[in-house]
């Protein structure tokens, strides 16, 4: 299964949770954010949530900033 | 003294907010906050390169001190609210620093864009401590939608030139129903103290101590400073006069 993470291609097996999505990614973390399609994601879903075909997501963090 | 900075119900000891941008290292802005012993420090929320994902800002930060999350950045009112939205519901606190600044040289905000986006996250359940020019007209509007705090710039962000607007600042202050705190173009300790002196409820810095000689030891004088000017606006700062005022007797002079 493919998806499109921050511009890029990411292979996933089918069915992928966000939480595989973001390990696979390496970036696991208590302020891993995340948009899919367009609309914000709640973190207590990233387990249960099964990512489809052709979704597209933003996967965010804080960094420094003023 | 108990004098804490209460914002949306929330205390803080410390007056002084700290941004966590521009400084040489993640070890020197740890370092730095602690001396500055400030409870809230911003962050701004980007998308992550995949191909190098490097460190987490939060992993450096110390324990107990709350995230602000910023929209730095975001140019209109739904770019920011797409922010606040994904930030809060990634586990950032839900309030939000909001900035919406379309001038890329002299990084102004757009007063019309703050206020819309204002409404909308407020009635979103959001606490907006919203970043601006220092208008009170505009002051009144983001009162009147329920914004936490107004923040207004002392000077464009990272000039260090200080309070260039002070008067406009001044009029905010003494109308204001919310917090004040004062935003960017504060480059000295000194002006810090001078816009807690004025009144102002505190002050955020960033750029001029991340990129000091020194950022630990700036951020120590400044957290005296924020203090000092606190404590001279309680004490009661005497009025200015265009003529001398001897400070000692006139009468009974020894040469007279």
């Amino acid at each position: 299964m493919k998806v499109v993470c921050n511009g890029k291609d990411v292979e996933l097996e089918p069915a992928a949770t966000v939480s595989r999505l973001l390990a696979e990614l390496g970036v696991e973390g208590p302020y891993a954010l995340v948009e899919r399609n367009g609309e914000p994601m709640e973190r207590g879903s990233y387990d249960e949530t099964a990512l489809e075909e052709g979704d597209t997501l933003v996967v965010a963090r804080p960094v420094a900033g003023g | 003294m108990n004098d804490p900075l209460t914002i949306a119900g929330r205390e803080f000891r410390s007056r002084l907010i700290t941004g966590t941008g521009k400084y040489p290292s993640f070890d020197a802005m740890r370092d730095a906050v602690v001396a500055s012993r400030c409870e809230l420090v911003t962050v701004a929320v980007r998308r992550i390169d995949l191909d190098d994902v490097g460190e987490t800002i939060t992993d450096w930060l110390p324990e107990g001190v709350m995230l602000l999350p910023n929209t730095a950045g975001c140019q209109t009112a739904e770019e920011a609210v797409r922010v606040a939205r994904l930030a809060r519901a990634g586990g950032l606190p839900d309030w939000i620093k909001l900035e919406i600044i379309p001038d890329p040289r002299y990084l102004l905000p757009d007063g019309e864009q703050t206020l819309r986006a204002a409404q909308e996250l407020v009635d979103e359940g959001f606490t907006v401590l919203p970043y601006v020019f220092p208008d009170p007209v505009l002051q009144r509007k983001l009162e009147a939608v329920g914004c936490a705090t107004v923040m207004p710039l002392a000077a464009p962000i990272g000039s260090g030139r200080g309070l260039k607007l002070r008067h406009a600042i001044e009029i905010m202050v003494e109308q204001a129903e919310v917090p004040i705190i004062v935003d960017a173009g504060i480059g000295a300790p000194s002006q810090a103290a001078e816009c807690l002196e004025l009144g102002a409820n505190g002050v955020l810095v960033n750029t001029a101590i991340g990129q000091a000689d020194d950022p630990v030891a700036m951020a120590r004088a400044f957290a005296l400073a924020v203090e000092a000017g606190r404590a001279a606006f309680l004490a009661g700062l005497i009025d200015e006069s265009q003529e001398a005022r001897p400070s000692s007797p006139i009468t009974g002079l020894v040469t007279r």
